[in-house]
């Protein structure tokens, strides 16, 4: 549905999108995860036909977007960070408005408005003005603009920013049940616990350029099967250094003053790891065990937190 | 087009939902209006100020009190009032700015005019006033006029009636004899005096024969002026919203669909001037309506209004495409549009422009769409709107395409923050 080859963006001197290439399948949920600034919405308007790459080709179902950019533009939809609809007007009158826009019309529109707000809990409330509406039902609008007109891609750019639990799931299940129906959906998030949750695949992205590629599983095999143990304590970073160089099948995922996080087989190696500490003198306070997970992944890869 | 319809109902929609601006900008001409038309205007309620002179009779003959009294009674009381003063009292009074003028009746005055000799009065006038002594100095100038016409027709009388006063004594037979001669002299000046050839009749122009006329009114001067003014800043609304859908991302989300970036600004530009219009066809009925300015053919005053509209609509919209932020249009919209509505004659008439500045004036919007109104205010043939409509319109289609061309460029460097 969507392929992306040696795509490249440059703004000034910041390599915005470093040579990425991708394929996602018809019907596929496909998280872009990285940090603010990793290059995610550079890429996303670029597939949008927003910003002209610099170098690479796009094709969205098997259509050249470059020569065929006004047909493509039919069958994408976009959900963007910002509340993009008039506040002025009513959730109907807002959602007749962009279905038209899009080519929607008659029974066909009033139909699947209808629907849609049935299933986002909306309806007996479509002639209420948009800003009327709580941040999770602006929320919940902003995406069924996006989806009223059925698109073949869907690209959604952080779509659930500082919204409830109760919405972001009702957000989910909408995105799951277009996917279900053949809607390819293009997902950036700096959300680990959102990627986990509603990607089939997802694409480590930082600095413009894709470190991996995969499912979650794919994805957590990068670290391995061990576990990951944090071990908070006061020790400096050379301490640190030292005592983890002791474990040769141990990787380092983080190391700071205070904390270590590292990939260990947790049964067999964490008694050893413990007691090198109280023979250094050093005082722990806290210790942790975890499952490998996304957050690992990244750790592994760009050698800093999500959040950082 | 399709899509252009549908993005100007989208706007005509909002605007509806949220017309507080748009009728402060309608209200702001119609008070302007009402204003300028009290100050300046022909109602008969209004209270002018009463001119006040000062007088210094140092005659006190008969004929000074004789003129005082004219100066003081009838339709003068109304808009004169006098004060008797000393001469020197009277000068450091209009010194301090208290009166208008200072008439000084000379010593004498009446011994001159009496003997046929040139009498002369001095009006000093106040320099700080520009209207009233001006009043004053025409008043006193008709009355002396009337003074000096009454002693040539009663010349001879008025010798008969020295030489008896001088004699000391006044018999009967004298005063007969006076009042033969001065009978003689009426019946003799009375056909043209009694009644008048020329007389002045005073009428309140009706309703009905003002139509007749081709003047044009206070008010019909200034609506049309303020109006055009504020018709801009109503244009720039529209575009300032444009801006505002970029900001929002409503535009960027537009741009993933179907519509032509292109479609999107002609929306912008033809909902501005449909605006226009709407707002223009309200004030003129109001014009109409409370200020009776009667705007002449009703259907070249639609062609004026449509041609204005593209006009001012197509002028914002090129000034737009130069503009990146709402604060940038804000500081460079109001200074664009105050300072063509100063020189296009929207805040005074051009005429009182010196020449050079003149010319300028004809570069403004202000200016054409003033004419325009002025000319089907005052009746002017079809044949003289022709070169302006067309001049309107012209302008109006060059800006569109022009601000169009280079709005697209604009917008989409900016649609991606």
């Amino acid at each position: 549905m969507l392929r992306i080859e040696h795509l490249s963006k440059t703004f000034d001197t910041i390599k915005a999108v470093d040579d990425i290439t991708l394929e996602v399948q018809k019907g596929e949920i496909f998280g872009l995860l990285g940090p603010n600034g990793a290059g995610k919405t550079t890429a996303i308007s670029m597939i949008a036909g927003l910003l002209k790459p610099d170098s690479g080709k796009i094709v969205v179902d098997s259509m050249d977007l470059e020569s065929n950019l006004r047909n493509i533009k039919k069958i994408i939809g976009v959900v963007p960070q910002d509340m993009a609809f008039y506040e002025e007007l009513s959730a109907k009158e807002n959602l007749l408005f962009w279905g038209k826009l899009q080519g929607v019309k008659g029974k066909i529109l009033g139909a699947r408005i209808d629907s849609y707000l049935k299933v986002t809990g909306l309806l007996g409330r479509e002639r209420d003005l948009l800003k009327k509406y709580s941040g999770g039902m602006k929320r919940r609008i902003n995406l069924i603009i996006g989806l009223i007109h059925q698109p073949k891609l869907l690209l959604l750019d952080e779509p659930t920013i500082g919204i409830d639990i109760q919405t972001r799931l009702n957000i989910y299940s909408l995105i799951k049940e277009a996917s279900s129906q053949g809607t390819t959906v293009l997902y950036t998030t700096h959300n680990l616990q959102e990627a986990e949750e509603l990607c089939h695949r997802i694409a480590i992205m930082d600095h413009g350029k894709i470190l991996a590629v995969g499912t979650l599983e794919e994805l957590i095999q990068i670290v391995g099967e061990k576990d990951i143990i944090i071990v908070k304590g006061k020790f400096s970073m050379d301490q640190g250094r030292d005592i983890t160089a002791l474990f040769k099948d141990a990787s380092v995922l983080s190391l700071k003053e205070g904390k270590i996080m590292l990939s260990l087989e947790a049964s067999k190696k964490m008694p050893l790891l413990l007691e090198e500490f109280f023979k250094q003198g050093i005082g722990i306070d806290d210790v942790a065990i975890k499952q490998p997970n996304l957050e690992s992944v990244f750790l592994k890869l760009t050698g800093r937190e999500l959040r950082e | 087009m399709k899509n252009i319809l549908h993005l100007i109902r989208k706007d005509f929609k909002r605007k509806w939902r949220n017309p507080v601006v748009l009728l402060g900008f309608l209200l702001i001409p119609v008070v302007f209006t009402f204003i300028f038309g009290l100050v300046f205007g022909s109602s008969e309620e209004v209270i002018l100020p009463k001119v006040q002179v000062l007088v210094a009779d140092k005659d006190t003959s008969i004929f000074s009190q004789f003129l005082l009294t004219a100066l003081s009674q009838g339709e003068l009381k109304k808009f004169m009032k006098i004060e008797v003063v000393e001469e020197e009292q009277g000068r450091k009074l209009l010194d301090k700015g208290k009166a208008s003028a200072l008439l000084i009746i000379p010593e004498n005055f009446g011994d001159d005019a009496w003997e046929g000799r040139r009498a002369e009065l001095l009006l000093l006038k106040n320099p700080s006033e520009q209207f009233l002594p001006q009043i004053a100095e025409e008043i006193v100038d008709t009355a002396t006029l009337l003074f000096s016409a009454l002693f040539s027709v009663f010349s001879d009388e008025i010798t008969v009636l020295q030489n008896v006063i001088s004699k000391g004594e006044l018999t009967d037979l004298d005063i007969a004899d006076l009042s033969i001669q001065v009978k003689n002299r009426m019946e003799g000046v009375g056909k043209f005096v009694f009644p008048p050839v020329i007389s002045l009749k005073q009428q309140t122009v009706s309703e009905k024969e003002e139509e007749k006329t081709s003047s044009l009114s206070v008010q019909g001067y200034i609506l049309p002026a303020i109006a055009i003014m504020f018709l801009l800043f109503i244009c720039n609304i529209v575009f300032e919203d444009m801006l505002r859908e970029k900001e929002k991302g409503t535009l960027l989300r537009m741009s993933v669909s179907p519509m032509k970036l292109s479609e999107f600004i002609w929306s912008k530009t033809l909902t501005s001037a449909l605006i226009g219009m709407l707002c223009t066809f309200v004030l003129i009925a109001i014009g109409r309506i409370i200020f009776s300015i009667y705007w002449g053919n009703i259907f070249l005053l639609l062609l004026i209004i449509i041609c204005l509209n593209i006009m001012l609509a197509g002028f914002i919209a090129f000034i737009y495409s130069f503009i990146h932020t709402e604060r940038q249009a804000g500081a460079v919209l109001s200074s664009v549009i105050l300072v063509m509505s100063m020189l296009g004659g929207s805040m005074m008439p051009v005429e009182n422009f010196p020449p050079f500045i003149q010319k300028i004036s004809q570069l403004t919007l202000n200016y054409w769409g003033l004419r325009a109104f002025h000319k089907a205010i005052q009746r002017d043939p079809f044949s003289d709107f022709i070169p302006i409509l067309v001049g309107m319109l012209g302008a109006g289609i060059f800006f569109s395409f022009i601000g169009s061309y280079f709005m697209k460029k604009n917008l989409r460097k900016g649609l991606l923050k």
